[in-house]
């Protein structure tokens, strides 16, 4: 039975929790961060012990609070904040694409002013203008959305080799099929995959990023043949037996496991999925370093018609950007500055390279130092010497309204509910009524 | 003075003991109900809802004509009522069925049997959405399984549009049969066994002991499960969530989902947003008043 | 007992046969993917790719600790034990307030307010989430303990109160007039008389209650973006989501997330049997 006391008791108890506040220490700067990570990548436990606690250690009079999201609980937390009009001091942001309207809207700081002479260490680009006209934040690489991972050991089992022209790849399809393989994997339950990783690259040779400026200026269409060209030959691969609609009940984790279990010779994915493909901290890797050396990176072979030869789709890649809300000259402000350096500096940008092999933006890293396994000395190496030219991702240069429809479009040509003309109609529809 | 005859110690005590949990319940229910009908009428995507320059413009039902306008909310609509199929007409006699044979006991362990037709209705939705997505996909144990019958079987269980609900269903029907079990399984109990004794002494079979006692003893508790299958349809964010997350292209999306991909997934457009929420609490109004209704024809013989 | 025999006797053998063809394939179509899903979190994941079905050839245990520090369960589960504990505790005592206000206080507009509570049972707090979420940050409570607290006492409520009033009508109003005329205030009846007597309807509650707000996922995947404010549910789900190409970590996380619920089922099956059916009399 309850004792009154008990009650009493019980009643404080409520009432005091729900009144806890979430007290800080007065003397200290807290910078709330929004951060961009998978809490399941290989290299995530080096990151928090070497770069987030480091920083602690280093900057004691800074209380960072940080919050890590992935995929699109990142991109919806950041709508939300945007809404209710509570931006964290410093966020991890896109150059352009799905962070365009922190850019145009204002709600983040140009850097260069309060940077100076920190940015002489990098690569040129990452001085251009990004969305909003101004460094927003500072690129830590180029990222490819698209290349085309070759399991070579398995094709010579089969007697075959990585294709050069996408003829050579179709003529492969009896072949692998015949071994019980599927041709070609990707983790496509999520709309945003085929998207990203594969039609971007596609729409980049055949249509091309002249004709995307001219769409989207409004002076041509996505009903135009130039863009429809580029949506049937995506329909074709499935016609060819390239693709088949099961990517779309495979899942975006669920795919390297499969490529690394040899479920198909080839991989569709970003130049990223390199880094679930090497060892962990814990030694465990889906392709141990000498396995990896039989598998070829590289992008999608010649397409019949192309305009634009071997380019992936691309964009500069991710960084972390200050709120605009942060008083200028103020406490803050400096913190923010002290972090965001550290997270774009020498120490954080190695680490990058050495765990999922990102090349950096930073021109004073020594890429010999390091350890690399031999898949990231691949993607450094003969990947991004493979790669002529980098076209637009995109939900890089699109605003989420217009490129929505692209996506679900994407997957319903791929189920067959959908033709290349109704989806460029629908893509379209979409941008009329966004321009409104 | 008048206010002081007013103020009885009755009203109160009545007052203070009923308003916490009025004020409470209210903010969460009430408020954004009524803020949801405003917000619904305006193109509000977003900003400081109070501030000096107006972040949004009423635009009367142009969220409703989007909305109606919109495919993908009549994918949505259509899947929530396939749910609501499956509940009223799959969880409920399968769990009355169950019910039954447990309390008759006309099977050995019958206990065990509960446990494992109810546990799954207690496991997260998370858990049990992430668990059956491994396992119906394209290359997880279903399709090991069938393969091992026909080498060349394909999985196309969550891929071919016209069945991907079908799987979902199926998980629904698994996961929530067992509340209905136990409902009607404690309801079961609180007849009289004298009265199916009797029956059966004067020579009725099993089947109608079922038919003449049992059936009509719990209409009403068919009725109020229907009542609850109807809501609990509505329910189902979490586990699609996690199973498919509305896909491939959307075609397993439910009304709640539909809702958050509007509000979420593209730029904000909470305005419509808010017309899908009004459109399902009006749902579940109308749902309610149906059910309702047929209670009372029923002559409500639970209360 | 005998009566059973006889009639276990003159059921039809051929229907026996099939109810438990039913119950057999229900036992498989639970136990089988329940114990898959043990199995896998003791498989590294190369082992897992290689053998996905068997039995663990080289079983190994440390997915259990390297998914338990990465995915942080100790936050998680110290968030979902506060949330459920407090929201429960909250639902009891501000029903029973309400219950014995609506019960044993004659007033006109108890039909209006207690009728406003039972709706409720039946609206889907689904259906509000997106003004809800609105709502939470206009009034400046996203992303707090006490904006997530709120809309679960709020959700856990109307059910509350329903089986409070229920139970408190069935007190005797003597027992109430009796103290009222020793002098005894509301307030002293309340505490010595109704909360004491309450135990029962208090347990269905707290076991309906705890079941609700353990597997919440929606609300604190909305209303709730640090880390440190995470529950169970979200956490597991943002671990073992599209992205996680380990397979031995997810089996691991979805266990762990799966082992307490069950473990509190096994413990008050009855309670939550005899609950679940409470809550269901009236819907």
């Amino acid at each position: 039975m309850l004792k009154r006391s008990t009650v009493f008791l019980l009643t404080l108890l409520v009432i005091a929790s729900v009144f806890v506040p979430v007290t800080f220490a007065q003397d200290k700067t807290v910078v709330t961060v929004l951060n961009y990570m998978d809490l399941t990548a290989p290299g995530t436990q080096r990151q928090l012990d070497e770069i987030w606690y480091q920083f602690s250690l280093d900057n004691p009079d800074i209380i960072v609070q940080r919050e890590d999201l992935f995929l699109d609980a990142f991109h919806n937390k950041v709508e939300a904040y945007a809404a209710a009009d509570k931006l964290p001091d410093v966020m991890f942001m896109w150059p352009g694409g799905r962070s365009t309207t922190l850019h145009t809207n204002g709600l983040v700081k140009d850097l260069e002013p309060l940077l100076g002479d920190f940015l002489d260490d990098y690569q040129a680009y990452v001085r251009a203008p990004q969305a909003g006209g101004f460094v927003a934040m500072i690129p830590s690489t180029i990222t490819l959305s698209h290349a085309f991972y070759a399991n070579v050991t398995l094709l010579e089992s089969l007697g075959l080799s990585v294709p050069e022209t996408y003829e050579e790849l179709v003529a492969m399809v009896p072949t692998i099929k015949a071994a019980g393989l599927d041709v070609v994997l990707m983790g496509a339950q999520d709309d945003w995959v085929i998207q990203s990783c594969l039609f971007s690259m596609i729409v980049g040779r055949l249509t091309g990023d002249e004709k995307l400026e001219e769409i989207l200026a409004g002076n041509a269409k996505f009903t135009d043949p130039e863009f429809v060209k580029s949506l049937e030959f995506y329909a074709k691969l499935y016609d060819d037996g390239v693709l088949s609609s099961k990517i779309m009940n495979t899942g975006y984790g669920e795919v390297k496991s499969l490529f690394a279990a040899g479920r198909a010779p080839f991989l569709i994915d970003g130049d990223w999925a390199t880094g679930d493909f090497i060892s962990d901290e814990e030694g465990n890797a889906l392709f141990s370093p000498s396995e990896q050396k039989g598998i070829k990176m590289t992008i999608f072979p010649a397409i019949p018609g192309e305009i634009n030869e071997k380019t992936s789709s691309g964009v500069p890649g991710v960084g972390y950007g200050m709120s605009s809300k942060i008083e200028a000259g103020s406490a803050k402000e400096e913190a923010a500055l002290r972090l965001i350096k550290w997270l774009s500096g020498k120490k954080f940008q190695s680490l990058e390279l050495e765990t999922v092999g990102t090349p950096p933006s930073r021109t004073d890293i020594d890429l010999t130092q390091f350890p690399l396994e031999p898949l990231i000395i691949e993607r450094i190496e003969n990947f991004s010497a493979s790669v002529l030219g980098s076209t637009y991702v995109l939900d890089d240069i699109f605003e989420a309204d217009v490129f929505m429809p692209i996506n679900i479009g994407l997957q319903e040509i791929g189920l067959g509910l959908s033709t290349p003309a109704d989806v460029a109609k629908a893509t379209q529809n979409a941008y009329d009524s966004w321009v409104k | 003075m008048k206010k002081a005859v007013y103020w009885t110690e009755e009203r109160r005590a009545y007052l203070l003991l009923v308003l916490p949990a009025l004020v409470i319940y209210w903010a969460v229910i009430a408020a954004p109900t009524v803020f949801s009908l405003v917000l619904s009428a305006t193109n509000y995507n977003g900003g400081p809802l109070f501030s000096a320059s107006r972040p949004f413009d009423f635009i009367g039902f142009g969220n409703y004509t989007r909305m109606i306008q919109d495919k993908f909310f009549w994918i949505s609509l259509k899947n929530n009522m396939y749910i609501v199929l499956i509940s009223v007409f799959g969880q409920i006699p399968l769990g009355f069925m169950f019910a039954y044979v447990l309390h008759r006991k006309l099977v050995k362990f019958d206990d065990f049997f509960q446990t494992i037709v109810y546990l799954p209705s207690i496991i997260s939705t998370i858990v049990v959405g992430r668990l059956w997505q491994l396992f119906f996909s394209a290359y997880g144990p279903f399709t090991e399984f069938m393969q091992r019958f026909d080498p060349t079987w394909q999985n196309k269980l969550l891929i071919d549009p016209k069945i991907a609900i079908i799987p979902v269903l199926f998980v629904i029907l698994w996961m929530y049969t067992g509340t209905y079990l136990i409902i009607f399984l404690a309801n079961l109990q609180k007849i009289d066994p004298a009265l199916i004794e009797a029956a059966r002494i004067d020579g009725a079979t099993e089947w109608q002991v079922l038919i003449k006692i049992i059936l009509p003893a719990l209409s009403g508790v068919i009725v109020t499960s229907s009542i609850l299958a109807i809501s609990g349809s509505l329910r189902s964010f979490g586990l699609l969530f996690a199973l498919t997350g509305g896909n491939p292209a959307r075609r397993t999306s439910v009304l709640a989902l539909y809702m958050y991909d509007t509000a979420f997934l593209h730029s904000p457009r909470y305005g419509m947003a808010n017309a899908i929420s009004v459109v399902m609490v009006v749902l579940s109004l109308i749902l309610i008043i149906i059910v309702n209704t047929i209670e009372k024809k029923f002559g409500g013989s639970e209360d | 007992m005998s009566t059973n025999k006889k009639q276990k006797g003159d059921f039809n053998p051929l229907l026996r046969i099939f109810v438990y063809a039913v119950l057999a394939i229900f036992t498989f179509l639970t136990i089988y993917p329940l114990f898959w899903l043990v199995m896998s979190s003791f498989k590294t994941t190369n082992e897992f790719l290689r053998n996905p079905m068997g039995w663990p050839i080289e079983p190994t245990l440390n997915n259990y600790p390297t998914a338990w520090v990465r995915a942080q369960f100790s936050t998680l589960f110290t968030n979902s034990l506060f949330f459920t504990i407090v929201s429960t505790l909250a639902v009891i005592f501000l029903s029973l307030m309400a219950g014995f206000g609506f019960a044993k206080i004659k007033s006109k507009a108890t039909p209006l307010l207690h009728g406003s509570f039972i709706i409720g049972i039946l609206l889907t707090i689904e259906s509000v989430m997106i003004p809800l979420f609105l709502f939470i940050n206009l009034i400046g409570l996203y992303n707090t303990r006490t904006g997530v607290l709120i809309p679960y006492i709020g959700m856990g409520l109307p059910m509350g109160i329903y089986l409070c009033t229920e139970f408190i009508r069935s007190i005797p109003d003597s027992v109430v007039e009796s103290a009222r005329i020793d002098g005894a205030s509301y307030a002293k009846i309340f505490l010595s008389i109704v909360v004491p007597m309450a135990k029962p309807v208090a347990v269905t509650l707290a076991i309906l209650n705890v079941a609700g707000v353990w597997n919440e996922f929606m609300l604190v995947n909305m209303l709730v973006s640090s880390d440190a404010l995470r529950t169970l549910p979200v956490g597991i789900l943002k671990f073992s989501g599209p992205l996680s190409s380990r397979y031995g970590l997810q089996f691991a996380s979805l266990t762990i997330g799966m082992i307490p619920i069950v473990i509190f089922y096994l413990f008050f099956r009855k309670e939550i049997t005899k609950g679940v059916s409470a809550g269901a009399v009236k819907g």
